[in-house]
């Protein structure tokens, strides 16, 4: 939440940069850091693990100078990436006023771009932050690699409330001033609107067309997210991708578990092969068929999915490195 | 949901230096640092010209985040006191109320009792003073969207 401080005339607000593991949140601050003048930041703390890995969070303190009357400064945080983590990303997350998700733009990162970005918006609503009237831009780094996924397919899966994007290259810098210029500016207003008692405009937005998902939509696993996996799934070949395509089915079948009760077993089966509690639990949902069954088997059955989801991205990891994948 | 923004007026801050002020004497202590949840300072007292208290503030939020996580797992609701001793200085936190966090730093002119003692004391006054009002508002200039602007590009040019 802004702080705003008469007695010193000072205004504290809190930017969190959230996104996937080595998508670059240090190195945004690090540039921010090397670039913005010594008398308008302080010290970049950095709660890293020994191999400079964020543990907790980082921190730089940035400040802007008057802004009518008040003296504006920026708390700039990151959150720890990795997977793992998710006690402390959520921790950071609160009392946050605006967020930058820095998005790894290849295309081998996309399931883990989408899978940050869902568990960013499951950590606001745990925090009772109000998911679409939060300040949010989107900047996708990395666009100076082979590889990439282009604007329109990252707009198309990350993206489809159509908030505000930037094409990043933070170890160069490209893009790294232009994100902070939009996300302060969205935040004081936002900071304007709320104080002056004004309704906030949600969503944030700054265009009005795109795809019609909107950000519930990927929670519930539908819409782009179930897509993206299907697709995934798709063009799945070994064993890992099978178990890939077990899951992307999985959530499509949590999403419409009445529907997956009459589609038969096919892939669900392909996922409880690697795994029994899935299967009971998935099993448990296309078996339901009043309403609230239906809502409570979705909830476990999503939970479900999120830890294999986790597994296998450390699987993945772990399979990567042996065979230099 | 979250909404609005903390508003701390001066009158309210000026009483919230006073309560530190005592503290400080009576405790012994060298200095009295005031912060929300969030990591915002919003206030400090005693001898601060060598800390950074920006800093500092951010890092105690995030200290007692994680702690109130650890009690959480262990079925307690919160820790409401921390202390860490130093070699010279120590350091004690508190909870103030719902939304604040007190740290006192003090040495070996003084002991752990005697801060803890009035540390509550003054924990215990400051709870309603950094209660915000209900009605608190900030009556930013009309201008200041533009005006943010303005400076926000100059800083960020590249």
């Amino acid at each position: 939440m802004v702080s705003i401080n008469y007695a010193f005339r000072e205004i504290s607000c809190k930017i969190v940069y959230y996104g996937p593991g080595l998508s670059g949140k240090t190195t945004n601050l690090q540039y921010v850091h090397d670039r913005v003048p010594a008398k308008s930041r302080g010290d970049l703390i950095s709660l890293a693990t020994e191999a400079d890995r964020t543990l907790y969070f980082d921190f730089l303190p940035i400040h802007v100078g008057d802004i009518g009357g008040f003296s504006t400064k920026f708390q700039l945080y990151t959150v720890p990436g990795q997977v793992f983590y998710n006690a402390t990303r959520k921790l950071v997350l609160r009392g946050v006023d605006g967020i930058v998700f820095v998005a790894d733009s290849q295309l081998a990162k996309m399931d883990e771009n989408i899978e940050s970005l869902a568990n960013m918006y499951e950590n606001l609503r745990e925090n009772d932050i109000d998911v679409q009237a939060m300040p949010l831009v989107l900047q996708y780094n990395k666009r100076d690699l082979p590889d990439i996924a282009s604007i329109e397919e990252l707009e198309r899966t990350i993206n489809p409330d159509g908030r505000p994007y930037v094409e990043a290259s933070a170890v160069k810098g490209v893009g790294v001033f232009d994100t902070m210029k939009r996300i302060t500016k969205l935040v004081l207003e936002d900071t304007k609107r709320k104080t002056s008692g004004q309704q906030p405009s949600t969503p944030t937005a700054i265009k009005s067309s795109g795809p019609s998902a909107t950000i519930d939509d990927m929670l519930t696993s539908s819409g782009p997210v179930s897509e993206l996996r299907q697709t995934a799934a798709a063009r799945s070949e070994d064993g890992w991708n099978t178990d890939r395509h077990g899951a992307g089915a999985a959530a499509v079948a949590v999403a419409e578990p009445i529907a997956a009760s009459k589609a038969g077993s096919g892939p669900i089966s392909t996922s409880a092969e690697n795994s029994q509690s899935s299967e009971a639990t998935i099993a448990g949902a296309a078996r339901s068929t009043t309403r609230s069954d239906s809502a409570a088997s979705v909830v476990t059955a999503q939970r479900s999915t999120r830890i294999r989801r986790r597994q296998r991205s450390l699987f993945d990891r772990l399979f990567g490195w042996l065979f230099g994948r | 949901m979250s909404s609005g923004a903390y508003v701390l007026y001066e009158d309210q801050i000026d009483r919230i230096n006073t309560a530190l002020l005592r503290l400080l004497k009576k405790a012994e202590a060298k200095c009295a640092i005031l912060a929300d949840k969030d990591g915002h300072l919003i206030t400090r007292q005693g001898f601060t010209q060598s800390l950074d208290t920006t800093a500092l503030a951010a890092l105690l939020a995030g200290s007692f985040a994680s702690t109130r996580e650890i009690a959480r797992l262990v079925g307690e609701p919160e820790f409401s006191v921390l202390f860490h001793q130093g070699v010279r200085d120590h350091i004690h936190i508190c909870l103030v109320g719902e939304r604040c966090i007190l740290a006192i730093v003090f040495d070996d002119r003084t002991t752990i009792g005697m801060v803890r003692l009035y540390a509550k004391e003054t924990a215990d006054r400051l709870r309603e003073l950094t209660t915000p009002a209900a009605d608190s508002r900030a009556d930013l200039s009309e201008d200041f969207s533009e005006s943010a602007g303005e400076k926000i590009d100059s800083m960020f040019k590249e």
